[in-house]
């Protein structure tokens, strides 16, 4: 039995902005938003003038400035890289509540430009300030940025479950054979980037060590994003020219903020926020047919996937070293080529929504007229993002138009 | 050499802690009503939500939860890659970050989990003593 708010709303039109990735030419982060909203607004027919409420981490009054919007509601919820995936179970409440009818929901990030030009693409996620506790008892041990933090949840699930690095390096191994089907892809050929193209498993152990276990390639990259999705009635949706895909499902929770307090390092908030989303859809692990799973790194997509349901624990690596997640498999994950190998500017919670709404809505580029490519035949998804250092979990689940 | 690496900044409910690691002493939130430690110390007991608070000092004594070793580090850290952190659990319950003591950064695979550790204290400058962990046994 389906809960109260299942498909209540639909994600109607996923936009990127003009270009992402090693932006040659740098851009700000406003800007790489305001082409990914103009882009989702063309894409649906949805004049920019109609958005009634607009969700973005920390960015909303800037955009709503820009674009002279006169919201009737604002959410700026920045938890991390799944704010986003909150956002739409944000938007998907205020449009069940009669609210509004038409949700933006936006992200732009300079995490490649922002080396040359400054930046502000994160929200103020960070743990606390100068009154803060937690960094208080924290801020002398010499960690940094996320594979720092990362690296000890990777050592734990190793310990309990007797896993190799060798297994995780599957995950970054198969993801990348999704990018090079990907032309959009960062890591899409050798000629797009010296190091694209495919690699192997021993190459993925080979590479350089940032935090061991972590070497660089089980590390997302740091590049440019700008992306947009909107969100909208049924009834909107109903006069449309996109394709809905709906929201059958959706929850979020959190565990901690600083790594510090996190009680199980093979564990994440996952595990809630998915029952919650499963919950709302009546729907369950087997249902689905395809995953988005937030891969800051290896590790955190094999716990994703356990948390998820998806495989037992200690066996989250298991759905991409047998094949199962790869491309012509039975279980497609990432099929963008994930934050590992497609993009990730620093949140990653909009290109996970973009590519769930191109596969549901048979929009894949790349494929969706032959065999070769990255359209799957999935018409169920569950989506999860995973923001702060395994911190905070939004999940959705998304279903096909009948 | 004067210590070189980041300080925290210290906050007023903290002040029995970093007046214990001047004396060499750990010192640990206990929760009079629960009688749960937990750390860091809080404001408010996070296990019963009770505000009755006390300091004790703690044994010293813990076990590693888990570790990893940082070949990538910013500031001042930078040159003392490789190291070691590692998460502690106290033995009177809950977990310390620390820079691990006592270990080669190049054997990574022979730290083991659950190796005992002993607190020991480094002066940063005359009001600060960080706590770091030391690797006593396997």
């Amino acid at each position: 039995m389906p809960g109260k708010l299942f498909k209540s709303a639909a994600i109607v039109g996923a936009a990127e902005a003009d270009e992402i990735g090693f932006l040659k030419q740098p851009k700000t982060s406003l800007q790489l938003h305001i082409e990914a909203i103009s882009n989702v607004c063309e894409q649906t027919g949805i004049p920019i003038s109609a958005i009634e409420g607009v969700f973005s981490t920390g960015w909303s009054s800037e955009i709503c400035e820009h674009l002279d919007l006169k919201p009737k509601y604002i959410d700026t919820t920045a938890v991390g890289g799944c704010s986003f995936e909150m956002h739409v179970h944000h938007a998907m409440a205020a449009i069940h509540s009669g609210i509004i009818d038409i949700a933006l929901v936006t992200h732009g990030e300079n995490g490649f430009s922002a080396n040359k030009i400054g930046g502000r693409g994160a929200g103020n996620y960070s743990t606390g300030g100068p009154s803060s506790p937690s960094l208080e008892m924290t801020k002398a041990y010499g960690l940094g940025g996320a594979p720092s933090n990362y690296a000890h949840a990777m050592v734990r699930h190793m310990h309990r479950y007797g896993t190799t690095r060798e297994d995780y390096a599957h995950i970054a191994k198969v993801t990348r054979d999704w990018a090079t089907l990907n032309p959009r892809a960062a890591m899409y050929s050798k000629e797009k980037h010296p190091f694209g193209g495919p690699i192997t498993v021993e190459q993925v152990e080979d590479s350089r060590l940032i935090a061991w276990p972590l070497t660089i390639l089980h590390c997302c990259m740091v590049a440019d994003h700008g992306g947009a999705v909107i969100v909208a009635s049924p009834k909107v949706a109903a006069r449309l020219k996109t394709k809905p895909v709906w929201i059958a499902g959706a929850g979020e929770s959190m565990g901690h903020s600083n790594m510090l307090e996190m009680d199980d390092f093979t564990a994440t908030s996952a595990a809630r926020s998915a029952e919650a989303a499963y919950t709302m859809a009546g729907m369950g692990p087997a249902d689905m047919e395809m995953a988005l799973l937030y891969d800051s790194f290896t590790i955190t997509a094999a716990i994703t996937a356990e948390m998820l349901g998806l495989a037992p624990k200690g066996e989250g690596h298991m759905l991409w070293k047998d094949g199962r997640a790869a491309p012509g498999g039975s279980f497609p994950i990432n099929t963008n080529g994930g934050g590992l190998s497609f993009n990730h500017s620093g949140m990653y919670g909009m290109p996970l929504l973009i590519e769930a709404y191109r596969q549901l809505s048979g929009t894949a580029e790349d494929g969706i007229n032959g065999d070769k490519g990255k359209q799957t035949s999935a018409k169920t998804c569950i989506v999860n993002g995973t923001g702060g250092t395994l911190s905070t979990t939004g999940t959705l689940v998304l279903v096909a138009d009948d | 050499m004067a210590y070189d690496k980041p300080i925290p900044s210290q906050g007023i409910h903290t002040q029995p802690f970093w007046a214990g690691t001047k004396e060499g002493k750990l010192m640990l939130p206990r929760c009079e009503d629960c009688n749960r430690v937990h750390w860091y110390p809080r404001l408010i007991c996070p296990h019963c939500h009770s505000k009755n608070l006390e300091w004790i000092e703690g044994s010293g004594e813990g076990r590693i939860h888990t570790y990893a070793v940082q070949h990538l580090a910013f500031g001042p850290w930078q040159k003392e890659t490789p190291y070691v952190t590692a998460y502690i659990d106290l033995n009177e319950g809950d977990r310390m970050l620390t820079v691990l003591k006592g270990v080669d950064p190049l054997k990574p695979e022979e730290i083991k989990i659950g190796a005992k550790v002993k607190v020991e204290f480094e002066e940063a400058n005359e009001d600060t003593f960080i706590p770091f962990w030391r690797v006593i046994e396997e």
